[in-house]
């Protein structure tokens, strides 16, 4: 990514962005790329610095070094000309609890100089519906679960036509049937050429919602680019079921791979290999451990997942649920 | 405005705007201070302006401050008491309004809102705390009244008899003298001797008019010296219509003024002459009292009366700055000198209880004279022996 | 990528202003709208209400002067209700409620954490400090004005309504009278400014809008203390709480304008000092609420 146009394609573009507060360094001089019209997942465990990230984007905090640019702006320099057009929930929701949602969005949408009032009233009915939320638009947001006001907070986010949304973890308390909702909300933004920024700790949702993503860990970007980018870094591996175990490992390691036994069942014993750079193609595998009198009870190829990417890039305690 | 880093200009106003309004809030007071060049006059040409000033009617708001060194007391609570059982008209109230507003006047400061319509039209307004006291003088009508009590007293000057005499026995009686300080000005006039030497000091603004000051300073030379603790008094007096708007007495070794009355503000044109027609509201109490007289001899009856027997006349002695003034023995009323807040107020010394202020002192000799002038406390025992 | 139509797109539009100061009054219907609000405003108009059913209820009569000033007044002049009123409300009630909406204006925002969303919306910051200063200092006038009216319309309610004396013993008209009311509570608004912006830098300083009320509230009782140190006077006259009963001046005749102006200039320069702490504070500070 260094070819002129593509840079000035960016929607976010960040160079050595870091915080610090204290002693403790939340960010640690990542250098974000988000492509315009691309739907970025910005990937990380809970504490690994992203709503941090997402504060120092919207000028909300200010970077304790680096640099930041959104919409081929530098920020917060040119702050009021880019956030008119960046719609944001940063942090979970937050409402006036004695408002109801339709006052809320009125009082938040009074408060950018560039929407205009005579829509105001439309804009927000426009909001609700597309999250769902019209036969709530009048009840007090104290009185709205916790999913509700996520919802309200992304039509917050949806009040004017935005050229780039950031959502920070738009699903949590969401239940499935909502996480849906978002998903094909989203799909359908990006449809219209938004670009997304779209954080979280799950990588189930990254997977089904993005065409990028971005991994942090502990304050530092350790991985970013495309999804299939990002899958090709890990390799094909031989999965197989035997109760020659002793054999397949002898096999296996006379084809030049490095077979370890695996987990056994109560009949069938597991064996993988990493395939590595060796070419050999899955039948002349097979046909090596027929010859070498192993029985096969299963036998696959597996292509590199994500999920052992992350929790390689992240560590074990990586929440990868669902 | 956006997010700003804390190093750039974003703290700068909260370093620039406190400076400037501190810097303001110094300087104002030294400006209206500053510097005023009038042409230059002797001072017999400042007095000769004073006299022929021809200002009888004038608004504006006077401050009078006293530091006189006197210890702190609550000298209204303990005189209105006590202080007014001693004098003989005490029966009406009148006094002790005066009284108590003369005693206030001797410490801490003080502000008025004083309104002369002539000769025989002023009206003095003593602002209090949520309150007002009002002296208003019409003619041959003065109305003195006190909102806190919402009490109003009346006196009827006698036209027939000296007008003139009454009107002046009245305001030796009541505070207006020290509100005014045109009419203070005019008491150290009167009072030029010999032994004062009359300078003109440097111009300045005072209630934003440009004046000249009249310095009277108590002559130090060997052969006429006084023995005084006034350092110097001084008059300043408006440079276009003569008016004195502020006097100013120093005492020796004392860097603030001991007694500073002048104007704060001032406004020549004639005030409403609706304000001299006082209409006590139908709600107060309203007392009538007669004038006494002051030629007229009291019945006698009374404790501490005012009659001129031989051995109550107050002694004069000296002259000038160190006038010194004898009260006999006889002359003072037992509730004054018996008064609890005297003991407070007064120290032992040589011969008997002294008060001394930088100013003034006074001395009670054990045999129940009381001196007093503007003198170190030596030359008082000295007068008493 | 897939869209690369939107790669090219290097500039984003600017969108005309259009909204301009709406936010004042969404900021205004939003404070008015608030139960508390209402709350403080009805414990407001509490005081003369109180007042006047205790003097009324009360079978013995005061004697002048005492209790609070003009009280004593009050069984003969309904009108002086709401001067009474007001000297009582002016040291602490007045202060608390004022505390209570300063020290709310940005504090409350940041812990409900809104302040993050009118931020990006995008709300200017400067801009978000006037707005939440305007809204106090209507808060001010609101406040008096309860105070004012309420007074008239109970003391009318309750006692004769006639002629009122003034401290100067000058007795001036019902209709005179009402207007120096108003201009008694354009005196007290005044009055409050400076504690006002005071409460609003010291909601910049904190996320937690209780410790920025309490500390506001405390601000105007220490400067009420201070005012009462003899040692400290040639602190008084720049205390912003000097000249907060100074409206005794609107009721001498003739009126005198003098305190006016002097507390005027005094809460124009805290005012000016806070206003300029609450600007810096604010432009630098970091949204982490
Ligand atoms: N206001 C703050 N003060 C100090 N540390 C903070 C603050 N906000 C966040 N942090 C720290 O910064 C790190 C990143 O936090 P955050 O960006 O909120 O993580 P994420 O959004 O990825 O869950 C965490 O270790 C957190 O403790
Ligand atoms: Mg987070």
């Amino acid at each position: 990514m260094t070819g002129e146009t593509q840079v000035q394609g960016l929607a976010i573009e960040t160079r050595g962005l870091a915080k610090k507060f204290g002693s403790q360094t939340a960010v640690n001089g990542i250098d974000l790329m988000v492509p315009r019209g691309s739907v970025f997942g910005f990937l990380g465990p809970n504490g690994s610095g992203k709503t941090t990230s997402i504060r120092m984007l919207l000028g909300l905090s200010l970077a304790t070094s680096g640099t930041i640019s959104v919409l081929g702006q530098s920020m917060p320099a040119r702050l009021h000309e880019v956030l008119p057009h960046v719609g944001a929930l940063v942090e979970g929701p937050a409402f006036y609890p004695f408002l109801s949602g339709a006052a809320n969005l009125r009082r938040l949408d009074t408060a950018d100089r560039f929407a205009p009032r005579g829509t105001r009233r439309a804009r927000v009915q426009g909001a609700l519906e597309r999250v769902g939320l019209s036969h709530a638009a009048d009840k007090k947001v104290h009185a709205y679960s916790l999913g509700m006001k996520q919802r309200l907070g992304i039509a917050n986010a949806l009040l004017l036509p935005r050229e780039l949304l950031v959502l920070d973890e738009p699903t949590n308390g969401l239940d499935p049937q909502g996480t849906r909702e978002v998903r094909s909300l989203v799909h359908s933004l990006a449809a219209e050429g938004t670009t997304v920024f779209v954080s979280s700790h799950l990588l189930a949702e990254v997977e089904q919602m993005c065409t990028h993503a971005a991994v942090m860990s502990a304050g530092s970007l350790v991985a970013q680019g495309t999804l299939a980018q990002l899958r090709q870094v890990g390799e094909s591996r031989v999965h197989l079921r035997t109760p020659d175990a002793a054999g397949a490992l002898r096999v296996l390691t006379h084809l030049g791979l490095d077979p370890v036994l695996a987990t056994s069942d109560a009949a069938d014993e597991v064996v993988i290999a990493l395939l590595g750079d060796t070419n050999w193609q899955p039948e002349a595998i097979v046909t090596a451990l027929v010859a070498g009198g192993v029985r096969i009870r299963g036998f696959a190829i597996e292509e590199p997942s994500l999920e052992e990417r992350f929790v390689a890039l992240t560590g074990e305690g990586f929440d990868v649920v669902q | 405005m956006k997010l700003v880093s804390r190093n750039s200009l974003g703290w700068l106003p909260a370093l620039v705007v406190p400076a400037v309004v501190v810097a303001a809030v110094i300087a104002v007071p030294f400006q209206a201070g500053a510097t005023v060049d009038l042409p230059s006059k002797t001072p017999e040409q400042v007095l000769a302006l004073v006299n022929d000033s021809t200002v009888s009617a004038f608004s504006g708001t006077v401050e009078q401050s006293a530091d006189l060194g006197l210890p702190s007391l609550d000298l209204s609570a303990g005189m209105s008491d006590s202080m007014s059982k001693a004098l003989p008209e005490s029966t009406d109230g009148a006094i002790p309004l005066g009284m108590t507003t003369a005693l206030e006047l001797l410490s801490g400061s003080h502000e008025f809102r004083l309104y002369v319509g002539g000769e025989s039209q002023s009206r003095v307004q003593i602002k209090d705390h949520m309150a007002e006291r009002d002296i208003v003088h019409n003619g041959s009508d003065v109305w003195l009244y006190d909102s806190s009590t919402n009490a109003a007293i009346h006196l009827s000057l006698d036209l027939e008899a000296s007008a003139q005499a009454k009107s002046a026995e009245l305001k030796s009686q009541l505070p207006t003298d020290l509100a005014n300080p045109a009419e203070l000005a005019e008491h150290f006039l009167d009072e030029l001797d010999p032994s004062t030497t009359v300078s003109v000091g440097t111009d300045a603004r005072i209630a934003g008019r440009n004046v000249y000051q009249l310095v009277f300073t108590p002559r130090t030379n060997e052969t006429l010296k006084t023995d005084t603790l006034v350092a110097s008094v001084s008059i300043a007096v408006d440079s276009a219509t003569g008016l004195p708007l502020q006097v100013t007495v120093l005492a020796q070794g004392q860097t603030a003024p001991a007694v500073q009355v002048g104007f704060t503000a001032i406004d020549f044109a004639a005030p409403n002459a609706g304000l001299f027609d006082f209409t006590p509201p139908a709600t107060a109490t309203v007392t009538e009292q007669a004038m006494p007289s002051p030629t007229e001899g009291a019945t006698g009856d009374q404790p501490g009366d005012h009659s001129p027997a031989a051995d109550e006349v107050p002694v004069v002695t000296g002259a000038g700055w160190s006038t010194i003034v004898e009260v006999p023995a006889a002359a003072m009323p037992a509730e004054v000198t018996d008064n609890p807040l005297l003991d407070q107020l007064t120290t032992t010394v040589d011969g008997g209880r002294a008060l001394t202020t930088s100013l003034v002192t006074v001395f009670l000799s054990n045999d129940g004279r009381v001196f007093t002038g503007a003198v170190p406390l030596a030359a008082l025992q000295a007068a008493a022996e | 990528m897939s869209s690369s139509e939107f790669l090219p797109q290097t500039q984003t539009h600017t969108r005309a202003r259009v909204g301009g100061w709406d936010l004042l009054g969404s900021e205004i219907s939003v404070l008015f709208r608030r139960r508390r609000t209402w709350a403080m405003l009805a414990a407001v108009a509490l005081i003369p209400t109180l007042l006047a059913v205790a003097v009324r209820l009360s079978s013995s009569t005061l004697d002048p002067g005492e209790g609070p000033p003009f009280l004593d007044r009050v069984s003969q002049n309904g009108l002086f209700v709401g001067f009474t009123a007001m000297v009582v409300a002016i040291p602490l009630f007045l202060p608390l409620t004022i505390g209570v909406v300063a020290g709310d204006t940005i504090a409350g925002e940041a812990s409900l954490g809104t302040l993050r969303y009118l931020l990006v919306a995008p709300t200017g910051r400067v801009r978000l400090l006037l707005i939440k200063y305007a809204g106090a200092a209507l808060f001010c006038l609101v406040a008096t004005l309860t105070l004012t009216v309420s007074g008239a319309l109970i003391g009318a309610a309750l006692f004769p309504v006639g002629p009122v004396t003034l401290l100067s013993g000058d007795t001036i008209s019902v209709t005179e009278s009402l207007w120096r009311s108003l201009l008694v509570a354009a005196y007290v608004t005044v009055s409050l400014l400076g504690l006002s912006m005071i409460g609003l830098f010291i909601s910049t300083l904190t996320d937690v809008p209780v410790g920025a009320m309490a500390a506001t509230i405390v601000v105007s009782v220490v400067a009420q203390l201070l005012d009462v140190i003899p040692q400290l006077d040639w602190l008084h006259p720049w205390l912003f709480s000097h000249y907060w009963l100074g409206f005794a001046d609107l009721l001498r005749q003739p009126l005198d304008l003098g305190s006016f102006g002097q507390n005027a200039i005094v809460q124009v320069c805290y005012v000016a000092v806070f206003g300029a702490l609450a600007y810096s504070r604010f432009v630098t500070k970091d949204i982490l609420s």
